[in-house]
């Protein structure tokens, strides 16, 4: 049975990859292949796209390296292009799970032409409607009563649809957050929320965002359940998201995840050396010595079924094939050029648009400069 | 709306006009909407059984039901958010903000996701939702019940923003925000909820959202306003008839965007602009039209353009009148222009 509000972080698997509860059965080794798979791609990804960002081929990247266990399991318990989701600006990796391709991903951090955004945004911003991974907004915190309206829609619509809504530690201390699941609550709309505690805000640790000894229980004040996962478990994260998102779907009202991971890297290319700066290179090792991917590997390892080497070695080696080849068709597209800047801001294009439109094109075409 | 008022609604034939108040006609048109569209829902602070601090949705939750007219916790941001939501999600939702002075805790909803999501996913998402809210002053209700917040909204893309000052406007213009595929705020002048009254069609018709109207004809010069100001306005151009100077009124009715073929094409005629709002005068709405009559017009203007707004302090309490534009300040403002 798994319970809300529980003391410490639900956990099946132990740091050294022992089970310590039963292994439900579903995680045969071969899923277990799979989720590892997923990890270290994704985590390959983060090196790739930090290297593109040294070699200034894009602006800006929020690694999730350490978060794996959270995001991939997360993918895993949803229908994906079912579900919606209302994702917050370092969930790449969940949306690589989901399916989303690397060409769409590296699309959006490149600006390029085959960015389904239309380079509107920042890297990191991407938005895939097949998915109803809906486009992210950097204002933190924002997309939760959003999120909560949408699980209200569907709740009004009669769907079997749930809303996944995510966010980092840091968010729940916005105003939006406590407003969003205020109303998600009041509502009994079909929403999960799933704050993924990655215990820093860019330089601001937990301890010094809330003194709330833990994220999940702030659940109890809006009506529903919290749940604490250790979020560097895959298997607790997938029992236990697995569990709660069917709770929702059900029609119980909504539910608090609360995730508890690291994040490895950086916030972003901003604070390169966070070390340096607000945090210890201590704290960082001990939680590396946590990794959700290595615990993944261990837990083969006692299941009888260890991974090969040349394995994974192949596994990062086509990764990184993949990467490059998504650069090379993202790069291969072009960029966009100043006719899209004024489509999408209205279904239409008024008066005052087309005036300013028609400036920017005389401008451009004399080989003005802005 | 009572039972009588239904009757009375049920009686009237397609094409029929009856007279009615700005804010039935508000109510009308939503419930026309809801009837229409079964994506149509309406929720707010206490808009259920209550109908609405001002009764704009009185009767709809008896009729349509809880699951489509609905009260809301009391949070702004989550109002606006959960319109969002469901916009996105393919409903039609129509959120009402009490009053338009605590439009502050929806800011960012309205701005990081209605007015950009469409943008920022290039087409992928859209937020076709209608925000409602009673603006302005004139009801004795200190600057947290009589603001005129418009002008930040007219300055973030991807919002519309509109303003009716007629029974017939609010109910078209309501209805053409419904059913349009772009978030927009539509304003209601408080004080012009029940002392407006007009002929207003019993069946189905929508006012464009963008087109200005003219509510009097003249060539002496040209008064656009919109909103509550209308009224005096037009009082002022009445008294400045009785002078013997014809003054042309405009009423813009929708700022984002703004009919500037119509206003163009009146100060050309006339030579001659007074803007007539009632928020304050710093980075009023009201600047942009008076810059673009220039940058048109400029060797047509026999005065420089003129404008009347209110002034910038909080609103006050005790000096509510003295603060407003009145037909006098107009009508001084209209002579100041002609006497250049």
């Amino acid at each position: 049975m798994i319970q809300p509000f529980t003391s410490d972080p639900l956990r099946w698997v132990s740091e050294d990859g022992q089970p310590i509860r039963e292994l439900p059965a579903r995680f045969t080794p071969e899923l277990l292949r799979e989720l590892h798979r997923q990890m270290v791609r994704a985590r390959e990804f983060d090196k790739k796209l930090v290297t593109l960002l040294r070699q200034g081929r894009t602006t800006f990247y929020a690694q999730a390296s350490g978060m794996e266990a959270t995001q991939v399991g997360l993918a895993h318990s949803l229908r994906v292009g079912h579900d919606w989701v209302w994702p917050y600006y370092r969930d790449h990796t969940l949306g690589l799970a989901m399916g989303i391709s690397m060409l769409d991903i590296v699309s959006q951090c490149l600006g390029t032409n085959s960015d389904l955004c239309r380079g509107r945004q920042m890297p990191h911003h991407f938005g895939v409607l097949d998915k109803r991974f809906v486009s992210i907004s950097s204002s933190i915190a924002s997309q939760v009563p959003p999120a909560a309206g949408t699980a209200m829609a569907q709740k009004y619509l009669g769907t079997d649809e749930i809303t996944v809504c995510t966010f980092g530690d840091g968010a729940t201390s916005e105003g939006d957050w406590h407003a969003g699941l205020n109303m998600a609550g009041a509502a009994g709309a079909p929403c999960l929320f799933v704050c993924e505690n990655n215990q820093w805000a860019i330089s601001t640790h937990l301890r010094e965002q809330t003194a709330s000894e833990t994220i999940h229980i702030k659940a109890k004040a809006y009506g529903m359940p919290g749940y604490y996962v250790d979020g560097n478990d895959i298997v607790a994260v997938m029992e236990v998201l697995g569990h709660v998102a069917e709770r929702v779907r059900a029609g119980e009202g909504p539910a608090l995840v609360e995730c508890l991971t690291y994040r490895i890297g950086s916030h972003s290319n901003a604070d390169a050396d966070a070390e340096k700066h607000y945090r210890t290179r201590e704290e960082v090792a001990e939680w590396e010595a946590r990794d959700p991917i290595t615990r993944v590997e261990r837990l083969l390892e006692h299941l009888g079924a260890p991974l090969d080497p040349q394995e994974l070695w192949d596994l990062v080696a086509a990764t990184h094939r993949e990467v490059d080849e998504a650069v090379l068709a993202a790069e291969a597209s072009g960029q966009p050029g100043w006719d899209i800047m004024f489509e999408d801001v209205y279904a239409d294009k008024p008066i005052h648009l087309r005036v300013q439109e028609d400036f920017l094109r005389a401008e451009q075409a004399a080989g003005g400069r802005a | 709306m009572t039972a009588t008022q239904h009757q009375a609604q049920a009686g009237t034939a397609a094409g029929e006009t009856r007279t009615l108040t700005l804010i039935q006609a508000i109510t009308e048109a939503m419930r026309e909407e809801l009837a229409r569209d079964e994506r149509v829902v309406i929720f707010g602070e206490d808009v259920g059984a209550r109908g609405g601090v001002f009764l704009a949705t009185a009767g709809l939750q008896a009729e349509f039901g809880k699951e489509r007219v609905f009260d809301t916790p009391l949070s702004e941001a989550s109002i606006v958010g959960a319109a969002v939501g469901m916009a996105v999600r393919g409903l039609r939702p129509i959120a009402e903000i009490q009053f338009a002075d605590y439009m502050g805790p929806g800011f960012d909803q309205i701005i990081s996701q209605a007015a950009k999501i469409r943008y920022r996913s290039g087409g992928q998402f859209t937020a076709p939702l209608v925000i409602r809210t009673p603006s302005g002053g004139g009801v004795k209700g200190g600057h947290h019940h009589s603001q005129s917040p418009e002008s930040y909204f007219t300055h973030t893309p991807g919002l519309k923003v509109v303003m009716p000052s007629t029974p017939y406007d609010a109910k078209g213009l309501l209805k053409a925000a419904v059913r349009g595929e772009d978030p927009v705020i539509y304003f209601e002048p408080k004080r012009l909820y029940r002392a407006a009254k007009g002929e207003v069609p019993a069946g189905d018709y929508t006012v464009e959202l963008g087109k200005g109207a003219v509510r009097r004809e003249g060539q002496d010069l040209t008064i656009i306003g919109y909103g509550g100001v209308m009224p005096d306005a037009e009082r002022a151009a009445a008294a400045l008839a009785a002078e013997g100077v014809q003054a042309e009124v405009i009423d813009l009715r929708s700022l984002v965007p703004w009919d500037r073929e119509l206003v163009l094409q009146s100060v050309a005629k006339t030579g001659r602009a007074v803007l007539v709002s009632e928020a304050p005068r710093t980075s009023n709405f009201m600047g942009e039209v008076a810059y673009v009559i220039q940058e048109e017009l400029f060797d047509r203007l026999l005065a420089p353009v003129v404008q009347v707004a209110g002034f910038d302090i909080p609103y006050p309490y005790v000096q509510d009148k003295i603060y407003l534009p009145g037909p006098n300040r107009i009508a001084a403002a209209c002579v100041q222009a002609l006497n250049y």
